[in-house]
């Protein structure tokens, strides 16, 4: 490992996780290293553009060039390049948002998000981070990896973000098994009160699971009275669809035949 | 406390939630959907129609029917959590005509647990909870060392407005303002600021029922004269 690497990574999630601007004196804190160490990091860092300093204060902040590196990240995903025009057509048929997400560690990270299409206002959640266990998109590829994978994430942490989210790992095992066996996954207020989702897992030429599409909104929509059927066929077509873009065979994706 | 002094708390959080509408709505705008004063507003209009339809009712009812009338009328996380929690208050008032401080803080302690039964949020998660848990916990405070009614609703009021102060700078664990991870940091959070209105609003009842008992006393002292 280069350690001065580390450290200025370490001081990008600093900036990252704070409001406020920092100074070198508090950054050095929050990092553990010398203040000449962290201002030449600072130097070098602002020299590409990662961060910023404020003029007035002489406070840190990130910078521009890695808004650039985000977008890069999310224009070179294959998975968030396909799903494009499926999310769309997702949103505008069920009347409701769709999240496309991939797992990344014990949580689902969303590379798309296509807002309800009623003109009301919604917070982008492009690279937010949901643990698997709590959401439909998480518990959708979960069901379909390999046993190994599956049983190295059942036996991690499960917090509980509400009071209905499953913690327990007979819980989670029965709940992927009606993953598969219905070709969808539903979550039921188990992230956040109030708010539902209904997802199918993408998978890839080999057939392994790459990711999930879904709805997530109010629970009164999506699971009327149970999960609503015509959600459920689209979110499946749709899963359909752009797996098959991605590669999948007719027969080699698992939820393929529901 | 009667039934009138709860229709007329009620009654105060309604008008507040109508002149906060906007500012809930800006501070949910940050880290939300931007529907929580208008979620709010609405559900406290439709209580308030449900409210001036019941007849006479005791104190616990009004707050079932609060309850019930936010959990139907409600959308997003606001409805079960706000309904579930004047809904465990009025089970824990049962069918008394009035009750006093002590009762009053039993209530309190249901639609906390309630809360957080079904938001399973602890302090510090940049929620309702934490106006909701620091108000509690200082009117009972204010109780057992001596306080009255008054000054134990002024000591909630205080604490559920400091807590809700205090959510600024958390980054939220709980709710859709913790998809956005350290973004959330830096605003505050508009559930802690629904529920220490309602503090607000608990104190000013309050207030004007002392007042108001003062005065129909002093009459009644009067006209016996």
């Amino acid at each position: 490992m280069i350690q001065s690497v580390g450290r200025a990574a370490r001081i990008l999630k600093a900036l990252g996780s704070e409001s406020a601007r920092l100074g070198v004196t508090e950054l050095a804190e929050r990092v553990g290293l010398a203040k000449a160490t962290v201002y030449g990091l600072l130097r070098t860092l602002e020299a590409h553009q990662f961060v910023q300093q404020d003029l007035e204060t002489g406070k840190y902040r990130l910078g521009p060039a890695l808004l650039q590196l985000g977008n890069a990240f999310l224009d070179h995903h294959e998975l968030r390049a396909r799903s494009l025009l499926w999310a769309d057509a997702l949103a505008a048929r069920a009347r409701e948002a769709v999240h496309v997400g991939v797992l990344y560690g014990p949580n689902v990270l969303l590379v798309h998000h296509v807002f309800r299409p009623d003109h009301s206002v919604q917070i982008l959640l492009v690279g937010a981070s949901i643990p698997w266990h709590a959401c439909a998109l998480g518990k959708a590829i979960v069901a379909y990896l390999e046993p190994a994978q599956r049983r190295e994430l059942l036996a991690g942490p499960l917090p509980r973000l509400t009071g209905r989210t499953l913690t327990t790992r007979q819980a989670l095992l029965s709940e992927l098994d009606r993953v598969v066996a219905g070709g969808v996954a539903v979550e039921d207020q188990e992230a956040i009160v109030g708010e539902a989702g209904l997802a199918a897992p993408l998978f890839d030429n080999r057939g392994a699971v790459v990711g999930a599409i879904g709805l997530a909104g109010p629970v009164e929509h999506l699971l009327p009275d149970g999960p609503a059927a015509e959600a459920v066929a689209a979110v499946k077509q749709a899963a359909r669809g752009l797996s098959r873009e991605l590669g999948a065979g007719r027969l080699s994706a698992p939820g393929a035949g529901a | 406390m009667d039934a009138a002094c709860v229709r007329s708390w009620l009654g105060g959080v309604a008008a507040r939630l109508e002149a906060e509408r906007d500012f809930l709505t800006q501070l949910d705008a940050a880290i939300g959907d931007a529907d929580h004063g208008i979620n709010m507003h609405r559900g406290f209009a439709a209580v308030m129609r449900k409210l001036a339809a019941v007849g006479p009712a005791t104190p616990g009812q009004l707050l079932r029917v609060t309850g019930r009338t936010f959990v139907s009328t409600v959308g997003g996380a606001a409805g079960p959590l706000y309904g579930t929690a004047f809904l465990q208050a009025g089970e824990t008032l049962g069918d008394e005509g009035s009750f006093g401080p002590r009762r009053l803080l039993e209530a309190l302690r249901a639609s906390l647990d309630g809360v957080q039964r079904v938001g399973a949020a602890s302090e510090g998660d940049k929620t309702m909870v934490d106006a909701l848990a620091p108000g509690l916990a200082a009117y009972e405070l204010e109780l057992r060392t001596g306080g009255s009614l008054e000054t134990a609703v002024r000591a909630g009021r205080e604490a559920a407005a400091e807590g809700t102060r205090a959510t600024v700078p958390m980054q939220a664990r709980k709710g859709r303002a913790s998809y956005l991870g350290p973004r959330s940091v830096g605003h505050q959070d508009p559930g802690a600021t629904s529920t220490a209105l309602m503090f607000a609003a608990l104190e000013q009842a309050v207030l004007a029922d002392r007042s108001q008992r003062f005065a129909t006393g002093s009459r009644t002292r009067a006209s016996r004269r």
